[in-house]
This record gives structure tokens, sequence and C-alpha cells, in this order.
């Protein structure tokens, strides 16, 4: 047979880091599952002071020529089709884009195009795929699974898969945007198996800000924290999250937890000028207060949802101006256009991040519905005093 | 395969699987980009147009075969000669059909497997199923057409599950006006996969009840180009129409996004199976149509035996109609449709069936007058 594969004479690859070296030679980072360690666990003992994974380092002039180039390192084949990460150095991406890694992923029969993609923020993307992790034992999953909870509860990074990214290239309406990942600590340690051993990791792997690219895949600039939320809210991503408002003089009097929205990007004309408008739909339990409300009295709660939808509509406001000072439309903006009025759209769409972009009217509507405020009414009243 | 027997239900689903074989695995329409899955709904039509033509054919002449009633209307020269054409169509059809499945194995699993190899083993199993004869090919179909509904079904609730349809993909519907959509209709869908009934008209005469051709057949066609549209639409609100006009073989790369839950997924090997169903009798079917066709042009007593002989060539020819696969889909797109297809399933049997009905109308004309003499 010619196609014939053992399990045993296979080398399954977890995670890729693509770095670049000074001379212009891209460097590969494939993290290999040493299957025997992983599964140790509870029974195994032996395994445990052994790491889950090995990381080994290829230089080439292109990935294909450092694939081939691994097998003077890693005795077995390379089997891709069970990677789930591929991290992007960042200096990378912002020089030669995403084109090239992608198309070689993409073609690749035994690669699979639903990897999490991330960029390697403020570090080596060698460092991402290098550092083991405490809790989940192959770091790959680490870096998933954080992103998946991340985007879950959090709301400040999104999940993205290489194929997401290449529907948004492709489609010409869109800019894609990929999470960051950093490693805070120490490099150098964070590689031995020390670094699970420890209650406090001397080097950790933190789900780090949204990257934005063009629409030609180069790496233009970060939204950090607060500032990506509110793309995250553009981009109906949200699951869960929190809204915080102040109330009078008191500065985040009430959270709010959101359990439910949805946002739609309704695209309108006027006068043949394209406009957005942003409704925002949100339900959420009241998490925390800071301010003797009567949260058993309807009408408090109905002013809450007030102060709550001003501050919703502040935070998205804040983002989309910045969007529209980077002239990048990674959200859409240009997509729901051309979705609906596709024969505007073909005067538009060379020009549409430069020209219309900065200038288009976007206006948000928040609606906020508090459904049910915890397992108590009322605070404690007796805090607040100072009143 | 001397005197078959099928009944209409068997016709039926062997219409479905060969509608779905090779269509699945392609995209039908893909001139039309966004809007391909109009472009499948209204070449449907005009398949059930085609299917017309071909039953009524049959019709006319209900007890004798393709070559036999070809002699009545043109006279057995000519007969012969278009007998001939057929007959090699078939043949190449089949070969096409073949390296078309050869290659999407290769390309998504057997890198270093020489391709002959893989074809070969498809052709195998045809070749036996031919010798069986049609009414073995027919009870199989019967038997698998619950496999291949069983593995679509299951598909489509695993896509839904995975919540990776986006149907606004599919907007702007009709974005450059109709005319692409027309423009893959004419070019693109009415010939594959629905035009490629034509085969049917050499299982007509095995079939054991005449009476409901027109309505089973019909409601086959159409039970299969909604399928397939079906499909078209999903892999493009999953895919986005880019990456589905780029893919190869788009229902597998929609398969791969299936994940529920990160349990399951990669099941594109379990969706190969069905494909592979689809093909084997698309192939098996081209090949009867080849056997079936040689044996009375040429007179041959024991029709089973050619199979081999035929398999063989199909094989050979599958492998070199094409030094790449470019090469091969260019082919299909730009030369097959408006060259082969169109005479052989529109023009000809257009020509035919006027023939057939003017001349059933005089022959009862003439019974007619007799009886009133």
């Amino acid at each position: 047979c010619w196609d014939k594969r053992e399990l045993t004479d296979l080398a399954i690859i977890s995670a890729i880091g693509i770095d670049r070296t000074n001379d212009s030679n891209y460097v590969l980072h494939l993290q290999i599952i040493n299957p025997g360690n992983v599964a140790g666990g509870l029974q195994g003992g032996g395994a445990g002071d052994r790491p889950p994974v090995s990381v080994y380092s290829i230089e080439g002039n292109n990935i294909t020529e450092a694939l081939r180039k691994a097998s003077m390192k890693v005795s077995r084949r390379l089997y891709f089709a069970h990677t789930n990460l591929v991290v992007i150095n960042e200096k990378l991406a912002k020089e030669e884009g995403l084109d090239f890694v992608l198309d070689n992923l993409d073609r690749d029969t035994e690669f699979r195009t639903t990897a999490t993609f991330v960029v390697a923020h403020k570090t080596k993307a060698e460092n991402i795929v290098k550092i083991l992790t405490p809790i989940d034992k192959i770091p790959s999953n680490k870096v998933n699974k954080t992103l998946d909870f991340t985007e879950a509860q959090y709301g400040r990074v999104v999940k993205i898969n290489i194929q997401d990214v290449l529907k948004t290239l492709a489609a010409n309406t869109m800019a894609p945007v990929i999470p960051g990942y950093m490693m805070i600590g120490d490099d150098k340690k964070g590689v031995s198996m020390e670094n699970t051993q420890a209650t406090d990791p001397k080097a950790i792997l933190q789900a780090d800000g949204l990257a934005v690219f063009d629409k030609a895949g180069y790496l233009k600039y970060w939204l950090e924290d607060d500032e990506s939320v509110g793309a995250v809210w553009l981009m109906n991503k949200i699951q869960h999250t929190f809204i915080n408002a102040d109330w009078g003089k008191t500065k985040d009097a009430v959270s709010l937890q959101v359990t439910h929205q949805d946002t739609k990007l309704v695209p309108k004309m006027r006068n043949g000028r394209p406009y957005i408008h942003v409704k925002v739909s949100v339900e959420g339990i009241i998490d925390a207060v800071k301010y003797p409300f009567q949260l058993s009295d309807p009408k408090v709660l109905a002013a809450i949802e007030k102060a709550l939808n001003k501050e919703l509509e502040k935070e998205i406001s804040h983002t989309v101006k910045k969007i529209k000072k980077n002239k990048i439309d990674f959200i859409g903006f240009g997509d729901t256009i051309y979705r609906k009025y596709p024969e505007q759209w073909e005067k538009m769409k060379d020009t549409w991040d430069k020209e219309y972009l900065p200038e288009l009217p976007i206006d948000v509507k928040a609606e906020t519905y508090i459904r049910r405020t915890g397992l108590r009414n009322n605070p404690i009243k007796h805090q607040f005093k100072d009143d | 395969m001397e005197k078959a027997r099928i009944s209409i239900r068997q016709l039926f689903v062997m219409i479905i699987i060969f509608e779905l074989g090779s269509s699945l695995l392609i995209t039908p329409g893909s001139m039309a980009g966004r809007d391909a899955w109009i472009a499948v709904l209204l070449g449907c039509a005009i398949g059930l147009f085609l299917f017309y033509l071909y039953q009524g054919i049959y019709q006319c002449y209900p007890n004798s075969s393709p070559k036999e009633y070809m002699d009545d209307m043109l006279g057995t020269k000519l007969s012969w000669l278009f007998s001939f054409l057929y007959i090699l169509y078939f043949a190449y059809i089949a070969a096409r059909v073949l390296r078309d499945f050869g290659e999407m194995l290769l390309t998504f699993a057997y890198h270093d497997t020489p391709i002959i190899i893989v074809n070969a083993l498809l052709m195998v199993v045809s070749i036996y199923a031919v010798r069986k004869g049609i009414e073995v090919l027919a009870r199989a179909a019967e038997l698998l057409f619950g496999a291949m509904y069983l593995l679509g079904a299951i598909g489509l609730v695993l896509i839904i599950v995975s919540g990776t349809i986006d149907p606004h993909n599919l907007k702007p519907v009709l974005a450059n006006g109709i005319s692409p959509v027309l423009h893959s209709v004419f070019t693109q869908t009415m010939y594959v996969p629905f035009g490629e009934v034509v085969l049917f008209v050499m299982i007509f005469p095995n079939l054991n009840d005449r009476k409901d051709v027109k309505k089973m057949g019909m409601i086959a066609m159409a039970i299969s180009g909604l399928i397939v549209a079906l499909t078209v639409a999903i892999n493009i609100s999953v895919l986005d129409v880019d990456l589905t006009l780029r893919s190869q073989f788009p229902l597998l790369s929609t398969i791969q996004t299936i994940k529920v839950e990160e349990f399951l997924d990669r099941l594109d090997v379990f969706f190969m199976l069905a494909l592979i169903i689809g093909g084997f009798f698309k192939v098996s079917l081209y090949l009867y149509a080849t056997v079936v066709g040689t044996s009375t042009l040429f007179k041959e007593k024991n029709p089973s035996q050619l199979a081999y002989p035929m398999g063989l060539g199909i094989l050979i020819l599958s492998i070199t109609i094409a030094t790449n696969f470019s090469e091969h889909l260019n082919e299909g797109l730009n030369v097959v449709p408006l060259y082969i297809h169109l005479p052989f399933q529109l023009l000809f049997p257009l020509f035919l069936f006027i023939v057939a009905v003017w001349k059933k109308k005089r022959r009862e004309k003439s019974k007619g007058e007799e009886a009133k003499k």
C-alpha cells in the first residue's frame, strides 16, 4: 500500500508556531504530543515528570522546506490532522501578511482549517508553543479553551479559526481580526516541567487583545481590553459579559451580567449615502450594586436600564470612533451594505475603507432588559450611610 | 442480462442516486456564483422537460430497445451510426465520472497511490455489478439508497448543530441580475447532473410496468434537484462563495467544518462513503449502458461477457483523458457540455421524440382507417 500509516510512526502535532529569523528565514515550531506522558495522569505516576509535549524548531526558506527538513529532527512522520492551533509571529504578520502561510495550510489535505489562529503578542510565536501549562497538559488545548471561555464569559476576545480568516480575506467586504496571545513571565523557566509543578507558574500564557488586519492580510493595529469589548459587541459575538453603570456620584454603582444579547447592524441609504444603524438588545441579571437601590421596584429597574443603555452606547461608540479613525472595516459595515444594496456597493467598494468608512454615520441604540436581580432583591442598606 | 425486470420503485431510487452521484462532489452551477442554487433549480426544471422527452420516446415504443426503435425511425444505417456514437458517449462519461472519484480519493487521502490503482478498484466493483445484471444493480440501489439517505440526514443535522451555517452568505440574491444564472443553467446545470438522465433510456426497456414512469421519474428528478440545490446552498452558506468556488470538493470542505461539542468532528471519511456509493452507481449504470448498447449493436449473445473489456477500456480512458486534475475539470466545464452533452442530451433526443410522436400518430391514424374499412 502506498499510503499506509502506522499509529506508532506518527508524530501528532498539536500546534504550529511560525517565526522568522533575522536573515528572513522562517522558523517553524512544531508542538508534538508525547502520548505516553499525556496519558500518565493519576494512575501513571512515572509520566508526571516528563513533559506531555516536545517542541522542535526548524528553519527553512519556506514552510514546505522547513517541514521536510523536520524529518532530520523528528523520528516519526509528521501528522497534522489533529493540529488545533496555529501561532504566527506579530512582526511576521505585520511585514509579510497572512497569504503565504494561509495558502499552504489551506491547500494541505491533512491539516484542518478549523484550527484556531492566534497572533503572538509582544513575544515570539516560539514561546506560545513552548511554555508548559499546568492545568491542561497540552498547551494548545489550554490556548483553545482559554479563548473559548474568555469569549463566552468575558467577551474581550473572539476565537477565530483559519477558515474564518480565509473567508474574510476572500470576501473583500471585510478585514480579519485574530486574537492575540502573550506570555507573561520567564520564557527560560516556562519550558521545563518545573513550570507546572508550582502553584505560581513562572511563565503563563494569556489571551490578550485583538489584532486587526487590513484586507490584504497585514497586521495593522491592536485593540486592547476595553476597546476590544466594543468590537466584540459589534461582531455580535458576546455571550456573557458585564456592563457597569455609574449612578449619580457612585462609580460603577451597578453591574449587569449579560445573559442574552443580539446586535444587529442595519444598513440604510439616505440621499445615496449609506449609514448604519446599530441595534443592541441585551438581557441580563443584576450582579452587584454599590448603591442602595430599591431593586424590588420596577421603576428603579427601568431607570437602571436607562443608565446601562447609555453606558453600553458609550462603550460601543468609542470603539466605532476608533474603527473609523483607523480606516479598517473589520466589523463588516461594508458587508452589510453589500448584502442589502449590491448595486450601490459596486460604486463604493474600491474606496470604502479610505473614503466612506471615516465619514460613515453610525448610530448606536441599546436596549437593556433587566430580567432578574439574583437571589436577593434590595441590597444591604447600612453600607451606604454617606449617601 | 436477458429479460431482466425492475420495478418502478427501483427506477425511482436509481434516478435519485444517479443524479446525486457526482453532483454532490463538484459544484453544479459554479458560474452563477452565489446564486448557484437558483441555477440548480432552473436546471432541474429543464431536466424535467428532458426527462419528459426521454420517457416519451420510450412510451411510443415500449417493447423495443433503443436500437430497435431507432431502426424504425431512421433506417438501419443511420441508426447504427447513432447507436455507436451513444455507446462512445456513455463510455466517455463513465470514464469522466470514474476520474472524478479517483481524483477525489487521491486528493483527500491517498497522495502516493497511483490513480490507476484507485480507479481500478472502483472499476472492478462496477464490472462485477454489471456482470450480475441490472436487476442486481437495482436491488443494490434500493439497499444503498437507505444508507445514503441516512448519511445525508445525519450530515445535515450535524452541520446545523455545529452552527456553521450563515444564511447571510446567500445574500445578495441575484446581485448581477439573472443573466449569469441563465448562462450557468444553459452551460452547466441542465447537462450535469440533470440531462445525464438520458442514460435511463437504456434502462426503461427493463421496466416491468411502464404506467408510472413519467410520474415517478419526474418526482425523482425533482427530489434530487431539491437535494442538490439544498446542498449547494448549504455549501455557500457555510464556506461563503469564494471558498466554495475555490474548493475542489466543496461538500467535503463543508463536512470538515462539522464540530459538535469538541467530540464529533473530522467526519469527512464517513461522508466520503456516501459519495462513493453515488459514484459507484453512476459508473456502474454508464458501464451497463455501454455494455448493453454494444451487445445489441454487434448482436453479441452473451452481453455480460462484454463487461470485462468495456470496463478495462473505460478504466484506461479514465486515466488518459487528462494529464492533471485541472485539465480534467477544464474539459468538463468548457468542452463537454456544449459539444458533447448538448447534442446527446437535448438535440438528438428532441429530434427522436418528434419523429416518434409523429410516427405514432400516423400509425394510429392508419389503424383507425383500417378499422373503418
